[in-house]
């Protein structure tokens, strides 16, 4: 972006914001970013975000615990030291397995569980200590902001955003 | 607002002409006010009653379990009946927020914050009996997969009580991440609201500079979901796990098949009692009247009468093999002719009817939407749950193979003062909880607003948009 | 150390010529200077120790003082200087030697280590044979709390050297003066000791001997005296016998001990010959219990069956009376006539008579079993002549009384009486091991040593000799009663060499001393030739008959399994060892018929924490009353009798926690065992028990310990798998197969190496307990005292667990009967008014698919390659969790420390009782779980002496501490893959089973059914 001003328009409403998203893109102006107090269904959509894929992630963590937690069995119960325990067949890791699936599947889940919460953690930049980039309290309450980037027409999108229902429109500088 | 449609006949989840802002108050008030003299009077029996379990504890660490009443034929009693029991407990949380979100049931949205906070907490208080039930508790982290100074001795993952800890530490971790990542918002809410410095320091560490963009939400609700698929085999896998520790034994009354399937809707029913409990008093002491509705206790209602129901399905088909079998051993388990007329009759009779007769009850509609019944049916299982546990274990292990082992277990004022401390040390951290925390998800709960909010169905209804 | 720049801030200073001095004066620092800096400033500032100097004076003291707090406890340990050429550290040294207290006699091996004696062995070529007692006396050796540790004259103490002086020239006075000394012994049953006392009384030929047992046998040495013209014991060999009839007498018991081996031996059902035994007695003995067939009759009933028996096996009409019995009576002695010399009639009443009787009927038998030649000479106390004793000391005719190895004070019923004499004697002395009543109440108490630190000798049945010899230093100011003597008679020899010269002269013929006691016994053909006088029965039975009194009750004494006559009463592994047949530890109690207990409203009631309580009772025996005697109600005693034992209520110098029971002595009126017209009456308030077991019948549950009748197992026809040792079937693949033979997996090869089995036979064992204290002292198992007993914490790793029938046997009996529901589980639960009992050692069954070993977490408890079940001590975290999965319960928790704890005052918590430790094991802290472990270090043991001489294991080489300690043989232990090794076949044995097979465990630890003869009945 070459200018130095954003426009914030607030809505107290997620069907007017929902409708305003639509028609400010239809009009061919970039969205920098909308902040909502709660999850507003099809939003993403109609700002056209690209879908995430954590999920994804969630899936290949979870593999990688499964290979972990097998592994681990395999090693310390068949290959580096192997114990006669109560009889159970420690000569092979197939016939042991079954005492092991507890295992094998919650450390699938802890893998898969606490990656993707890390990773979703990184993308999305929070955590500890982490400062909040809302630029307006209100945003967690029960206002929506839309943050729409100046670029020499500003009075045409203060004009268009009055008409979307923005409960407040401001002009202010970018950091 | 068609994208909020909902049937009119479904009752209303929000009551009152509530707005968007009006729920933050709502939900901001018990933290920014202060506290009024009953919580503090319920904190500090719970504080009192914590200190006495943690000396009882020390005592304990500091001569051994001796103090116990434990002996060489009955080698578990109240540690890890009190354990399973809390474990029981901390099964509704999760299920409530992860199951019910699977199945899109908008009624969990006002209850699942403080059923997760109380999952988490009963986890703790669970996780604290395997620990001090240990002889030696200070080499208690030999259970941890590591090799041991001398060599390479690993732990015994043939153990099912090897495999508790793992389901334990995986189901409490992650809980604890799913709670923390719904709370981001609310913490962000309370963070932006908050005029003491102090406070706003410490809430905005709590949010993690949740700012609230639109991509946020969208992974917001994709890690809710898959998060939820995750938890719900995890929560089942819990209590089976649990249960293993019986049924992979070779006690008669332990060896059972059914245990799994049996112990997980026990702890369920358990669960949701310890729920029902809670918000009977919360939602008077933070007066979330309109957000905690009869609707919600009914729906919990019926997953109690529903689990009650398979638990008690249960409990039959234990006494008919039992009976059935005509086996000598089968003679004296805990759900046997042997337990009903044995020494630990009172104890089989408790459990008959606090767990079977008296949650019938709910059956009546009107009962079922009392708010004063359900919380005293819910104390009523909360004690029939543990009976069934110290059966479970106490009368199993009284009646041994061997008729020459048959003896008894009288508790010490040690056994009885653990379990104190930990009831005490529970309602501390929910305590705190409730006035620290949004005890209520508010930022899920607007977005039903429109659709269940008793307001918008009464406008709906005026200009008929349906 | 001062720096060696030097600021100086004054002119003075500069020209103060104290820097050089101050140099050198610190030129090494001893302490810090702290007065210089403490100081004023200017000595501050003319100080020559700098800041930096002093920070590291402190820091090097502050160092030194956390190095000194780091230091670790001080053990006290000495090493060899010179090493004896005998002892090799870590290597045990044997020595085989002969206990003989006065009331336990026994050829012994004696394990030291180191030079501390920590564990008895019966000496099996001296065909020797340990019970609990004996196994235990090792540690009564340690007992610094009860033996008596230096002369004493009064209370003060004395040297040896006036000691002697001064008694010495009293007993010349007195043999001046012609007054009697009595000298009163317990049972010597030693050549040699009796050759020192003849020297002893020749010198003073005022000095009359006395012999005194506790509990005596004098009416069985007249009677026999009587009949053969000598005063000594019949003994008995049992395995020649084909009918055994026991008319009241214990003889696997209290009953001079020692039989259990040939009884035994005669009971094998594999070669067919199995004795027929009949039992008649009042109170439930472990005679009883291994008897085939056990009649109820009350003492005096007891007397007339005896009488009718004697009547209807000789045909002769001696007066008698009719008894509930005499159907029985009369069979036994039809079974007695068709065994002829293979019969034979004991009885323990203590009555010279009634002994005179069985004599004359074993004589009608020509009994075999009967041997008076090689006679027993373990009791040769005289009731009457010690009875004189005490009259004349009371009537002051005694001068002076030594006594040894006796204490009267305590096992006197008159003992009254005794302490009036002992004021008026001018001289009494006691030489004793033990700081006890007696030795409280003489003017001299002189110390003398255990047998374990003595020299002497043993001649317990006649013609087999056993030396003594000393095992360890004696550990107290002592002197052997021989040596005392001899000095007194005024020789100068040592006990030591009259010991020898005694031998090589008299006893050993030419053969080697050396020999005689590297081997501790030498046997020499008994040479008393005997024969019957004839004695008058019909006026020795009408002398019978008016002795023996019929009354509502009648109280028969015996000596417990544990105790005994109460020697060792300060030893905790006894007081901890429980009853063989109400499994009560720590007590003495009246044993009482269920009928009688009903009628006083008598009760056990168990508790909520699974201890039982009882009530108590007043007893009074002609005149004597004993107040708030606890009462235990016994199935099988019969009705119209109570039981007490004797040997307890002992107080004087034992600790607090051994100071248990009551004392019985009161009631041994005359030395008679039997006492008519008691009465009983009720008292206040309730007593603890500690019991190790309180479940009295099997439940149903007969899979756990099958008994058979001699027919069936001899029935070549019967195939035992489907009839009377039927194991678990399973349908597998639509066909009956054995439930242990059904595996989920592939199992582990066990061919390899040696694979340890252990056998037991129920029919061989007796329940003497003699293993569970062989246990104790091999595996260092801890007492754990009343209380824990009480509450079922006891430690034992090995117990013998008792089963009383029920009046129906099995559930199916008794829902054909039509009970249901509570009825049912009452029937079974509870013992019948006269049931049979069977006792069975349980310890680990070192299973191969041991459920113990899967869940725990830590992988604490594994699978040896030798087939042990292994507990890995220090990785244990007690979870416990093994033991609530254990089938057997045999893991055993420390619920708290039990070494040095004060709380348990036991031998773990004092630096003597510590000395009997077996280094070999380690001593358990308090968290872990313990259990048996097949005695893995004698096994690693065997298995290294066989490897450091080069040779295969021989067959039966392996041993554990029970299977050593066990008398009857009912225990055997070995390598199954091994074939020439015993246990290899037994464990085929057709009477071969596991128990619990149906669980599938695969225990290494095999059963032997139990065989009861039934053929006669």
């Amino acid at each position: 972006m070459s200018t130095s001003k954003v426009i914030h328009a607030f809505y107290n409403d997620d069907d007017v914001l929902m409708d305003a998203v639509k028609q400010v893109r239809a009009a061919n102006h970039h969205i920098e970013e909308v902040f909502c107090p709660f999850p507003v269904h099809g939003l993403d959509k109609a700002m056209g975000l690209a879908p995430t894929r954590l999920a994804i992630t969630a899936f290949m963590y979870g593999v990688t615990g499964l290979g972990v937690a097998i592994w681990l069995t395999y090693y310390t119960m068949i290959a580096d030291w192997p114990q006669d325990i109560g009889g159970k067949p420690n000569f092979s890791w197939w016939l042991n397995m079954p005492a092991f699936v507890p295992i094998l599947f919650e450390l699938t889940i802890f893998f898969a569980a606490h990656l993707m919460v890390i990773t979703f953690y990184m993308r999305s930049k929070i955590w500890p200590f982490k400062k909040a980039e809302n630029p307006d309290p209100r945003t967690t309450d029960d206002h929506f902001l839309m943050e729409i980037p100046v670029d020499g027409n500003e009075e045409e999108l203060k004009a268009l955003l009055a008409s979307t229902g923005a409960v407040e429109i401001n002009v202010v500088d970018n950091h | 607002m068609s994208s909020h449609y909902e049937a009119p006949i479904r009752e209303p989840l929000v009551l009152g002409t509530k707005s968007y802002h009006d729920i933050t108050e709502d939900i901001a008030r018990p933290i920014e006010g202060s506290a009024n003299r009953n919580w503090y009077i319920a904190f500090y029996i719970s504080l009192a009653a914590m200190l006495w379990g943690f000396g009882c504890i020390f005592y304990t660490v500091g001569t051994g379990i001796g103090v116990w009443g434990l002996n060489k034929n009955i080698g578990w009693a109240w540690d890890i009946t009190n354990f399973v029991w809390w474990v029981g407990i901390g099964h509704a949380g999760t299920l409530i927020s992860a199951v019910l979100l699977l199945f899109r049931q908008k009624w969990r949205m006002a209850i699942n914050r403080s059923a997760e906070a109380m999952t988490i907490f009963a986890v703790f208080q669970a996780g604290l009996f395997p620990i001090i039930h240990m002889g030696r508790p200070w080499n208690g982290y030999w259970v941890l997969p590591i090799p041991n100074q001398f060599g390479s001795l690993w732990v015994n993952f043939n153990s099912p009580l090897l495999w508790d800890v793992f389901a334990i530490s995986t189901y409490l971790s992650v809980s604890l991440v799913f709670w923390w990542t719904g709370l981001l918002p609310d913490f962000a809410m309370i963070r932006d609201r908050a005029v003491k410095p102090f406070q706003k320091k410490i809430y905005s560490l709590l949010s993690f500079g949740w700012s609230g963009r639109a991509k946020d939400w969208q992974r917001f609700e994709e890690v809710s979901l898959v998060l939820a698929g995750l938890a719900t085999p995890l929560v089942l896998s819990v209590h089976t796990i649990v249960s293993m520790d019986f049924a992979t034994s070779i006690n008669p009354g332990w060896h059972s098949t059914i245990f799994p399937p049996y112990f997980v809707a026990g702890a369920i029913f358990s669960g949701f009692a310890m729920v029902q409990t809670l918000l009977g008093i919360m939602r008077k002491v933070t007066n979330m009247e309109d957000y905690i509705t009869r609707l919600h206790v009914e729906y919990m209602n019926i997953v109690i009468i529903l689990t009650g129901g398979i638990v008690a399905v249960a409990y039959a088909s234990e006494f008919f093999i039992a009976w059935y079998t005509g086996s000598p051993y089968e003679n004296y388990t805990y759900m046997s002719v042997g337990a009903a007329t044995g020494p630990y009759y009172w104890a089989f009779w408790s459990l008959i009817i606090f767990n079977i007769l008296i949650p019938q009850l709910l059956w009546f509609k009107k009962i079922r939407r009392s708010f004063i019944m359900s919380f005293i049916i819910s104390i009523a299982i909360n004690i029939g749950m543990w009976f069934e546990r110290f059966d479970i274990i106490a009368i199993v292990l009284s009646k041994g193979h061997l008729p020459s082992t048959w003896w008894r277990f009288e508790p010490t004022f040690v056994d009885v003062g653990i379990f104190i401390g930990t009831i005490g040390f529970f309602f501390v951290l929910f305590l705190l909880y409730a006035r620290t925390f949004p005890v209520i998800a508010q930022a899920e709960v607007k977005t039903i607003l429109k659709s269940s909010g008793a307001h918008y169905k009464k406008l709906r209804d005026e200009n008929n948009e349906h | 150390m001062a720096s060696s720049k030097k600021y100086w801030q004054s002119v003075e200073e500069l020209k103060g010529s104290s820097i050089v001095e101050t140099l050198s004066k610190n030129e090494f620092v001893e302490e810090i200077p702290t007065d210089e800096f403490l100081g004023d400033k200017e000595t501050l500032e003319s100080s020559a120790t700098s800041r930096r100097d002093f920070l590291k004076y402190v820091g090097f003291s502050t160092a030194a003082a956390s190095l000194a707090a780091c230091e670790g406890p001080v053990r006290k340990s000495i090493p060899y200087i010179i090493k004896p050429n005998d002892i090799t550290v870590g290597v045990a040294d044997w020595y085989a030697t002969s206990m003989a207290d006065g009331f336990d006699f026994a050829n012994v091996l004696v394990k030291t280590r180191e030079g501390r004696p920590i564990l008895i062995m019966p000496n099996k070529e001296a065909n020797g044979s340990t019970n609990a007692r004996t196994q235990a006396a090792v540690l009564s050796l340690y007992d610094e709390q009860l033996r008596l540790k230096a002369p004493r004259k009064g209370t003060e103490a004395i040297s040896w050297s006036t000691a002697n002086t001064e008694i010495v020239a009293q007993l010349q006075a007195l043999k001046e003066s012609k007054e009697t000394v009595v000298l009163i012994t317990g049972t010597l049953a030693s050549p040699s000791t009796e050759k020192v006392i003849a020297d002893f009384t020749a010198a003073y030929p005022n000095i009359k001997h006395v012999a005194y047992d506790a509990v005596s046998a004098s009416g069985a040495l007249d009677a026999f005296e009587a009949f053969y013209g000598k005063r000594a014991l019949p003994n008995y060999q049992f395995d020649k016998a084909a009918v055994i009839a026991s008319i009241g007498a214990d003889f696997l018991g209290d009953w001079q001990g020692g039989f259990e081996k040939s009884y035994s031996a005669g009971r094998k059902s594999e070669n067919g010959n199995m004795s027929y035994h009949v039992q008649f007695e009042s109170n439930y003995s472990i005679t009883g219990a291994n008897a085939d067939k056990r009649v109820v009759l009350k003492p005096s009933d007891q007397v007339f069956a005896l009488l009718n028996l004697y009547n209807a096996v000789t045909g002769a009409n001696v007066p008698s009376k009719a008894t509930p019995a005499d159907a029985t009576v009369k069979e036994v002695a039809a079974a007695l006539v068709k065994a002829g010399s293979k019969g034979v009639v004991v009885t323990g009443l203590n009555d010279k008579n009634a002994q005179l009787i069985a004599l004359a009927i074993n004589d009608a038998l020509q009994s075999i079993v009967l041997d008076t030649t090689a006679t027993s000479n373990v009791r040769q106390g005289d009731d009457t002549a010690m009875a004189q004793v005490v009259a004349d000391m009371k009537a002051g005719k005694v001068g002076g009384v030594i006594t040894y190895n006796v204490d009267p004070l305590y096992t006197l019923a008159n003992a009254a009486d005794f302490v009036a004499g002992l004021e008026k004697v001018s001289l009494s002395v006691a030489l004793s091991l033990q700081n006890d009543a007696t030795a409280n109440a003489t003017t001299y108490a002189l110390p003398t040593p255990h047998f374990l630190e003595s020299w002497g000798d043993v001649q317990a049945i006649e013609g087999q000799f056993g030396l003594m010899q000393p095992t360890i230093k004696p550990l107290f100011d002592t002197r052997q009663f021989q040596d005392v003597l001899l000095q007194w008679s005024g020789s100068t020899a040592t006990y030591y060499d009259v010991l020898k010269e005694f031998w090589n002269t008299t006893v050993l013929a030419g053969k080697s001393w050396n020999q005689a006691l590297h081997d501790g016994f030498f046997t020499k053909k008994a040479t008393a030739t005997v024969r019957a006088k004839s004695v008058n029965m019909t006026s020795i039975a009408a002398a019978l008959m008016s002795a023996t009194k019929p009354s509502e009750f009648e109280l028969d004494l015996f000596t417990s399994t544990a105790l005994g006559d109460g020697k060792q009463a300060n030893n905790p592994w006894l007081q901890e060892l429980p009853d063989p047949l109400t499994r009560a530890a720590w007590d003495n109690y009246l044993t009482v018929s269920m009928a009688d207990a009903n009628a006083f409203g008598f009760d056990n009631p168990v508790q909520d924490n699974g201890a039982i309580n009882g009530n108590y009772a007043n007893v009074t025996v002609n005149g004597v009353t004993l107040k708030n005697i606890p009462v235990m109600v016994q199935p099988g005693q019969a009705k119209g009798s109570v039981g007490l034992a004797l040997g307890y209520g002992r107080t004087h110098g034992l600790k607090e926690t051994m100071q248990v029971g009551v004392n019985a002595y009161p009631f041994l009126i005359g030395g008679k065992n039997i006492q008519y017209g008691v009465t009983i009456e009720k008292a206040a308030g309730s007593h603890k028990f500690a019991c190790t077991q309180v479940q009295k019948t099997i439940a149903g549950r007969h899979e756990i310990l099958k008994v058979a009748s001699l027919k069936d197992v001899l029935d070549t026809k019967l195939d035992p798998k489907h009839s009377w040792n039927k194991p678990t079937y399973v349908t597998y693949d639509h066909q009956e197969v054995e439930a242990s033979t059904i595996d989920l997996w592939d199992d582990h090869n066990r061919e390899v190496g040696h694979h340890f089995n252990l056998s037991i036979d129920l029919t061989s064992c007796t329940g003497c307990g003699a293993c569970v204290v062989a246990c104790h002292a091999e595996n260092n198992v801890p007492v754990v005292g009343k209380h824990e007993v009480r509450v079922g914490r006891d430690m034992h790793w090995l117990r013998i667990d008792r089963y009383y029938s029920s009046e129906v046997a099995t559930r199916e009996e008794a829902v054909a009967s039509g009970l249901s529901g509570g009825d049912l589980y009452e029937v079974l639960e509870n013992a019948a008014e006269n049931p049979t009992v069977a006792f069975q050692p349980m310890m680990c069954q070192h299973c191969n698919h041991a459920p113990c070993e899967t869940v725990c977490p830590v992988a604490a408890t594994s699978h040896g390659r030798q087939g042990q079940n292994q507990m890995a001590y220090n990785r244990c975290v007690g979870t416990r969790y093994c033991a609530n999965n254990c089938p057997y319960r045999v893991r055993r928790f420390n619920w708290f420390n039990y070494a040095n704890n004060n709380e348990f005052d036991f031998n773990m918590n004092n630096d003597y009782g510590k000395m009997v430790l077996n280094p070999d094991v380690v001593v358990r802290s308090r968290g872990v779980m313990e259990k048996c472990s097949m005695c893995i270090q004698m096994t690693q043991a065997t298995i290294l002496t066989a490897k450091k001489e080069g040779r295969k294991v021989a067959a039966n080489e392996f041993e554990t501490a029970c299977t050593q300690a066990c008398a009857t043989g009912a225990m055997v232990f070995g390598d199954i893959n091994n074939p020439e090794d015993d246990v290899a076949k037994l464990k085929e044995d057709k009477k071969a089973f596991h128990v619990l097979d149906a669980v599938g465990t695969k225990p290494n630890v095999v059963y032997q059914v139990k065989v009861v003869n039934t053929n006669n009945a």
